[in-house]
């Protein structure tokens, strides 16, 4: 079974994140990169299908010379082979110039299934997956937890989190899957996979072996227009109201809700 | 007529067949420890050639001397006994033998009396010891024992040796004794020759028979040695001799690009020294007993990590010895049996796990055998071949890759501990004298943040030029190394070490013991050579020199809990109980585990980032000494033991009768800084 796994590289979690002094981009100096959280889970489930029943699973990934990384440590968890789309002109885009990037690398290979991850945790627009379905003209299903073959690998049975219960859905293959938490619990990548990782192939695609054009990609081709980057407020210091007893501490705090806050 | 006795009296030219049937025990002996020696030198390499001198002197000290085996003062003294009583009566022999062959006769009067008289001394500290061993593996049966049948086999050969010996004696007096009044010099053999034997002539033929039994035991000692635990009488000195004598590093795995397998899964893929330590383990528990794993129901015992692994060597070794006894050429081969795999299944994963690295074990073991190390050895093979781990070890490998500490939080903040404190970094000002290598728990945990605070704070008011590294500062390692990820462990090492060196550092102070230890001793295998203080021997001599003066009267009673990777592994006991001896007001009373025998928090070896849901908590274990000893404040000089005695005080609610506080705070508020 061909196995395909989209994959971005965002910041850490924990990194510092701060918009450039003219607000309109991201700095993105000294910042960590790792591989996106829910890409991950799309990786391992993909090498879970694979060690079950057999195929190949290549990496496809959107991103600049940085992206190697991300792309190198999903090789090390044990991915076949990789793609990577990098071309100055792919970049800033919105999720559709993405989707569309990836849906004109892919239509030229071969694939039985293809893995996202629900979301990139850096821009949260949970956008790129559907829209690769859509310009694939694939079945989507966003969010799964739970994936199996059935019907000799024909369909996929997958599970979906929804309000006060779960989806259990049947789908045709090929078709694509969003990951979210829960679907597994990634592997840590083995040293001699590490080592092994170097060596695997890993194809540059440029603007033109895709055969777009630069309006149709990157920031030119982007529905979307980021105008303005702002750091949330900061937190203001809490207020630790004093008593001697809780019924003083409660009255102390109904009375500042009332005077102070305004709330009640 | 002049004292002495002859060789061979009363067996005649019989007796020269004893030297054929020693000749056959010896040559048992011989070619048994030949194929030991060849079972040894299938581990890899490893050298432990280094300082023969210091290597003798261990020798000396620890097997002559006893040293190590009498800090357990019952089967110290017991094996005292039988060891020291053992080694006069083979010197006796050997003068026996001697005094016969050179022709120099000089065992006799005075010097024969002696030499009687001390011989039944050591014959009778034999049957002393044997008794205490005896007494204590069968009716006291202390936890540290698990016998064996082998074990009442060679308690009950070497008392037959001796009480034969002492019945030959018997029997010799018995017919000699009214010819030879100066025999009450042999007292024992003289007490049981006038009361068990008939009195002259009648008593030859018990005297041959006791004589052939005698020396018929005598031969089968020797040829059962290396069959039998008897093989510790050669195993302990070579494992004493080969001790390790480096600091307590972990050994580097070196050329990783290259290696195929990395850790230990199989019995070859340790070192010599490992396998011949195995052969080396009496089994007396010592580790077992200091463990705080197993002393807290852990499924991990030390002992039975040896023991375990020594029965796959065994089991493993019965083909290849085959193929050495049929003098095969095939010896040379690579053995092509696979014993079983180490990891999970020989030892549980939980087990290995379970290790704080605290180094007890190697610490009380008499024979230096070296346990814990072993379990690091196969950590790495789980950790870098399989990826197998519990899920928080992988949470910890993944923040200190992303952000280079265990907790995870963003490297960016490294330095806002700092902040206000106005201490400045190496970027701002590289010409100071001292690198404060913070650490991360310096950095991130709330309360050790206190700590950092208290060392930079002390560090100011005695005048030492120094400067952190601020976010450049990466974690040390320490715990990965430990968890067994030596490939994040030489990533961040060489990343720091590259830092350290751009800025010219020489020396460094740190307040973590782990970072210490990392540092000081880990370091040099990749290049970095730095002059490595812990802050404890700083200030204790700065305090010595005036340069700190703790005036403020304190007011408290203290226990100090001692840090492994500071006092085992690197000696600093006296330096942190300098200080507080320093202070004004303060009351130092020792936990009875303390210095060497000290009892971990239960944080080393990477546990502190896991959860610790098997048995009883080590460190409510360790808080239980700091409340026997009725100390009201646990003085700590390490992040980890601060954090896990805090917590102890904390989840058994004591916070109103205990409280947990680092050295370097204590020390500052004494200082008034």
């Amino acid at each position: 079974m061909d196995i395909l796994v989209c994959l971005k590289q965002v910041p850490d979690t924990e990194a510092d994140i701060r918009p450039t002094s003219d607000m309109t981009a991201i700095d993105y100096t000294g910042v960590k990169f790792i591989v996106n959280v829910y890409d991950e889970y799309a990786v391992e489930e993909a090498l879970r299908v694979r060690e079950k029943v057999g195929g190949k699973v290549t990496i496809v990934s959107l991103g600049p010379d940085r992206a190697v990384e991300a792309i190198r440590t999903a090789l090390a968890m044990g991915a076949d082979e990789a793609v990577h789309l990098n071309d100055p002109a792919l970049l800033d885009g919105d999720a559709y110039t993405t989707a569309r990037a990836l849906a004109k690398a892919i239509e030229g290979m071969s694939y039985d299934l293809i893995f996202c991850g629900k979301q990139a945790i850096d821009d949260d627009l949970a956008q790129v997956g559907s829209i690769l379905g859509e310009l694939l003209g694939l079945q989507t299903v966003t969010g799964i937890m739970k994936f199996e073959l059935v019907d000799d690998g024909k369909k996929a049975r997958v599970h979906r989190q929804v309000e006060g219960g779960m989806d259990v859905l049947e789908v045709p293959l090929p078709a694509i899957f969003t990951a979210t938490k829960g679907l597994n619990e990634p592997r840590y990548p083995s040293l001699p996979g590490i080592m092994k990782a170097k060596k695997k192939p890993l194809k540059t695609v440029s603007l033109g072996d895709l055969g777009l054009s630069e309006e149709e990609v990157g920031a030119k081709g982007a529905l979307t227009k980021v105008v303005r980057y702002s750091l949330p407020p900061m937190r203001q210091a809490g207020t630790i109201i004093e008593g001697e007893t809780p019924e003083e501490k409660a009255s102390k705090l109904a009375k500042a809700l009332r005077e102070e806050v305004k709330v009640i | 007529m002049e004292a002495t006795r002859e060789l061979f009296w009363n067996i005649g030219r019989q007796g020269l067949l004893t030297y054929l049937i020693m000749g056959i025990a010896v040559l048992i002996l011989a070619y048994s420890l030949y194929e030991r020696v060849s079972l040894w030198r299938r581990g890899q390499a490893e050298d432990r050639w280094d300082r023969v001198g210091e290597r003798i002197k261990g020798v000396v000290v620890n097997i002559i001397g006893h040293w190590r085996v009498l800090r357990e003062a019952y089967p110290g003294f017991m094996h005292l006994l039988i060891f020291w009583g053992f080694l006069l009566l083979l010197i006796g022999a050997a003068l026996d033998a001697f005094d016969h062959y050179s022709g120099l006769h000089f065992l006799k009067g005075t010097a024969y009396l002696t030499f009687s008289f001390f011989l039944d001394l050591a014959g009778l500290a034999v049957i002393v010891g044997l008794l205490l061993a005896l007494w204590r593996r069968y009716v006291t049966r202390p936890r540290a024992l698990d016998n064996r049948p082998e074990d009442l086999f060679v308690l009950l050969l070497l008392l037959a040796l001796v009480v034969t010996g002492f019945l030959v004696e018997g029997a010799r007096i018995a017919v000699q004794a009214p010819r030879a009044p100066w025999e009450r010099w042999s007292f024992f053999g003289w007490a049981l020759g006038t009361s068990l034997f008939p009195q002259g002539q009648g008593s030859l033929l018990w005297h041959k028979v006791f004589w052939w039994i005698h020396l018929s035991l005598s031969f089968l000692f020797v040829a059962v040695i290396v069959q039998s635990k008897l093989l510790h009488i050669l195993t302990a000195i070579l494992s004493t001799f080969f001790r390790n004598l480096k600091p307590q590093a972990i050994k580097p795995i070196e050329d990783m690009e290259e290696a195929e397998t990395f850790g230990v899964n199989r019995v070859e893929e340790l070192s010599w020294v490992d396998l011949m330590q195995l052969d080396a383990c009496t089994r007396c528990g010592r580790c077992q007993e200091n463990c705080p794993a197993y002393l807290t129901d852990k499924p991990l015992n030390p002992k039975m990590v040896i023991q375990g692994i020594r029965e796959v060597f065994q089991e493993q070794s019965k083909g290849l010895l085959q193929r050495m006894r049929s003098w095969g050429v095939e010896e040379q081969q690579p053995s092509t049996e696979e014993g079983k795999a180490l990891a999970g299944e020989l030892i549980e994963e939980d087990a290995i796990w379970s290790c704080t690295t605290c180094g007890a074990c190697i610490e009380q073991c008499p024979v230096f055998v070296e346990p814990f190390p072993k379990l690091i050895e196969i950590r790495r093979y789980l950790a870098l071949m399989e990826s197998r781990f519990p899920s928080e070890v992988q949470v910890a490998f993944r923040n200190m890759e992303n952000n280079s500490n265990p907790w995870g939080i963003g490297m960016h903040t490294r330095a806002d501990w700092a902040k206000e404190l106005g201490i400045k970094t190496l970027a701002e000002d590289r010409e100071v004298e001292y690198l404060f290598y913070v650490g991360c728990a310096g950095s991130f945990d709330d309360l050790n943040k206190k700590v950092a605070e208290a060392v930079a704070k002390l560090l100011e008011a005695a005048g030492v030029s120094f400067g952190i590294l601020g976010v450049e500062e990466g974690c040390c390692g320490d715990s990965a190394r430990r968890l067994g990820n030596e490939y994040l462990f030489q990533i961040i090492a060489q990343q720091n070490i590259e830092t350290m060196k751009g800025y010219g550092v020489r020396k460094i102070v740190t307040m973590c013991p782990h970072c210490y230890n990392t540092l000081k001793n880990e370091y040099p295998q990749f290049g970095g050579d730095f002059e490595v203080y812990h802050y404890t021997e700083l200030f204790s001599s700065l305090v010595a020199q005036g340069r700190l003066r703790p005036s403020k009267p304190l007011d408290i009673e203290v226990t100090y809990h001692d840090s492994c990777y500071l006092g085992r592994y690197n000696g600093l006991y006296e330096e942190p109980r300098g200080i507080l001896r320093a202070l004004l007001g303060v009351k130092l009373v020792e936990m009875p585990r303390s210095r060497s025998r000290s009892f971990c928090c239960g944080g080393g070896g990477g546990r502190f980032w896991m959860e610790e849901h098997l048995g009883t908590r080590i460190n409510h274990a360790r808080f239980e000494d700091v409340q026997r000893a009725g100390a009201r404040m646990v003085v700590t000089s390490c992040p980890f033991c601060l954090t896990m005695m805090s917590d102890a005080i904390k989840e058994k609610g004591m916070e109103e009768k205990h409280e947990a506080r680092d050295l370097a705070q204590v020390l500052r508020e004494a200082v008034g800084v």
